[in-house]
């Protein structure tokens, strides 16, 4: 509760920063909508032609995209520096947040909002009315899916860019990550043979973060949620341990600063 | 003796970006990631049409030309949000003075920048291609490929800079290059060829300049006929002497009314 209440007030931070640039951060929004809305007049294209691949319709593509496009927004609104972590520990930025009495990681990953993502939170959320199923159930099984997908999102990010307590920089490999767990999410499990599939359940969790929770809002089954928990949970708990193991390597980059 | 300046900074900057060839070679792997989606999503797709060719490109042809797309793409520097933060933050005004004309070495730059990472982008994909799908279209093609693609990125460096221009009249630009981007991605025929599109789709993107920046080049890549080659090459030369021009028109206006303060 004292962790919520110290997030709710870095949150409000950050908002109010944005707001000092409010035409940017407006500009940045609509540009965000426009930009994953252009994205995906490449889907419509595709299935205009080719109407269903593999029994997968447009209909799917609208959800899977909009609620990877929420997750993604979320994640990177209210979490902005996951992809950034990598380069707070390898200039020693770490220590502003070891000298102050809130969770480090909680706290580093919070304390910056990329602010184009609040665009992709509200592409994603009006997909919703145009993929199929517009009804409270659907809805609120849309709300659960994004929650475990958004965990799922940023504790993936958390894990690679904590290899910087081992490695040094991770920019590359960050990139690469990124690009693999985003572009992977966005297909249909059933367009990978099982090889590509056990990966992209374990080593790069995509089909966590898209299809699994697609298919959780396209229906309700015990299963499909557990799955989403119980990958939730691991990779949470896994974020946590990698990040913790590794702070006890970490070097201080003598950056303590007074800020007012 | 103008050029000679600017073929320098061209070589120096290559030879600094040839220095560190692993950074280059880790740099490409992202484009296996796309390449093999590509390949899944293709693949099913010719499965499901049951024919082995779609629009009178098969499986191979359209895997080799989403690869050159990818890399023409991928090995291009994000030009206008370099030129954009130089005009932000004053920072122009210290290369104004310098004995170079901006535009020009940005411009050399970006070359050696682009063609250095699209070589291993190309080595990389192509790797994948050649195990998974087949080998590469004819060698025969590839000079003109070459020029093609030296000149799509000319276009490309004409429309990114007009977009960081931008910065002397807009707080801020990135939603502009985000939209452009993505018309590279459809119009340009980055994600799908423009063969692919209704036909009213394909007359809308073959009088725009996106195509000449992705899908001609990638085009004459699977099929090099010496005709097609010519045609790509006036449509290009156009396109590039008109931005040339409003680009040339917009830097001198925009230093015009550029004020830097303090220093």
């Amino acid at each position: 509760m004292r962790e919520l209440r110290f997030l709710l007030a870095v949150w409000k931070a950050n908002l109010i920063s944005a707001m000092e640039f409010r035409l940017s951060f407006i500009s940045q929004v609509v540009g965000m909508m426009l930009n994953d809305a252009a994205y995906f007049v490449f889907w419509i294209i595709f299935f205009e032609r080719f109407e269903f691949v593999h029994g997968w319709g447009l209909q799917d593509m609208v959800l899977i995209y909009g609620l990877v496009a929420v997750s993604y927004g979320v994640g990177l609104y209210l979490f902005g520096n996951a992809m950034l972590l990598g380069d707070v520990i390898t200039k020693g930025q770490l220590d502003y947040y070891l000298s102050l009495p809130r969770p480090v990681l909680l706290h580093v990953l919070a304390s910056r909002s990329q602010l184009s993502a609040a665009g992709d939170i509200l592409f994603g959320l009006l997909t919703f009315f145009f993929a199929g199923q517009v009804t409270l159930d659907a809805f609120a099984r849309y709300l659960l899916a994004i929650l475990g997908s958004t965990v799922i999102f940023i504790a993936f990010l958390v894990i690679v860019q904590s290899l910087a307590f081992w490695l040094g920089s991770v920019q590359v490999l960050g990139t690469f990550a990124t690009n693999a767990i985003v572009t992977f999410s966005i297909y249909p499990s059933r367009l990978f043979d099982a090889s590509a599939r056990l990966l992209l359940f374990t080593l790069v969790p995509a089909m966590l973060v898209g299809a699994v929770p697609a298919e959780l809002v396209r229906g309700f089954t015990w299963g499909r949620a557990g799955l989403l928990a119980l990958g939730a949970a691991v990779f949470f708990a896994l974020a946590g341990f990698v990040f913790y193991r590794g702070l006890r390597r970490y070097e201080s980059g003598s950056a303590i600063q007074i800020q007012s | 003796m103008k050029a000679a300046k600017y073929l320098a900074i061209f070589r120096a900057q290559l030879a600094n970006r040839l220095a560190y060839r692993g950074d280059l070679l880790v740099g490409s792997l992202s484009i296996l990631i796309f390449m093999f989606v590509f390949l899944q999503l293709w693949r099913v797709t010719f499965q499901a049409g049951g024919s082995s060719t779609i629009a009178g490109l098969s499986l191979q042809q359209t895997m080799w030309y989403l690869l050159l797309t990818e890399s023409i793409y991928m090995s291009k520097p994000r030009l206008s949000r370099e030129i954009s933060e130089a005009v932000k933050d004053g920072s122009i005004a210290y290369l104004l003075n310098k004995p170079y004309n901006f535009l020009l070495y940005h411009f050399s730059i970006g070359m050696a920048d682009s063609l250095s990472r699209f070589g291993f982008n190309l080595l990389s994909g192509g790797a994948l291609l050649w195990l998974l799908v087949s080998p590469p279209p004819p060698a025969l093609g590839w000079p003109m490929v070459l020029v093609a693609v030296l000149l799509a990125w000319g276009i490309d460096f004409c429309i990114q800079a007009l977009i960081g221009l931008l910065a002397f009249v807009s707080e801020d630009v990135l939603a502009f290059d985000w939209i452009y981007q993505k018309l590279l991605f459809i119009l340009g025929g980055m994600l799908i060829p423009i063969d692919f599109f209704p036909s009213w789709l394909q007359k809308v993107a073959q009088a725009l300049p996106f195509q000449y920046a992705m899908y001609g080049p990638a085009r004459l890549f699977v099929q090099p006929e010496a005709g097609q080659f010519l045609k790509l090459l006036a449509g290009q030369a156009a396109w590039l002497a008109g931005l040339g021009l409003l680009l040339t028109i917009a830097y001198t206006r925009g230093v015009r009314r550029l004020s830097v303060n303090g220093g």
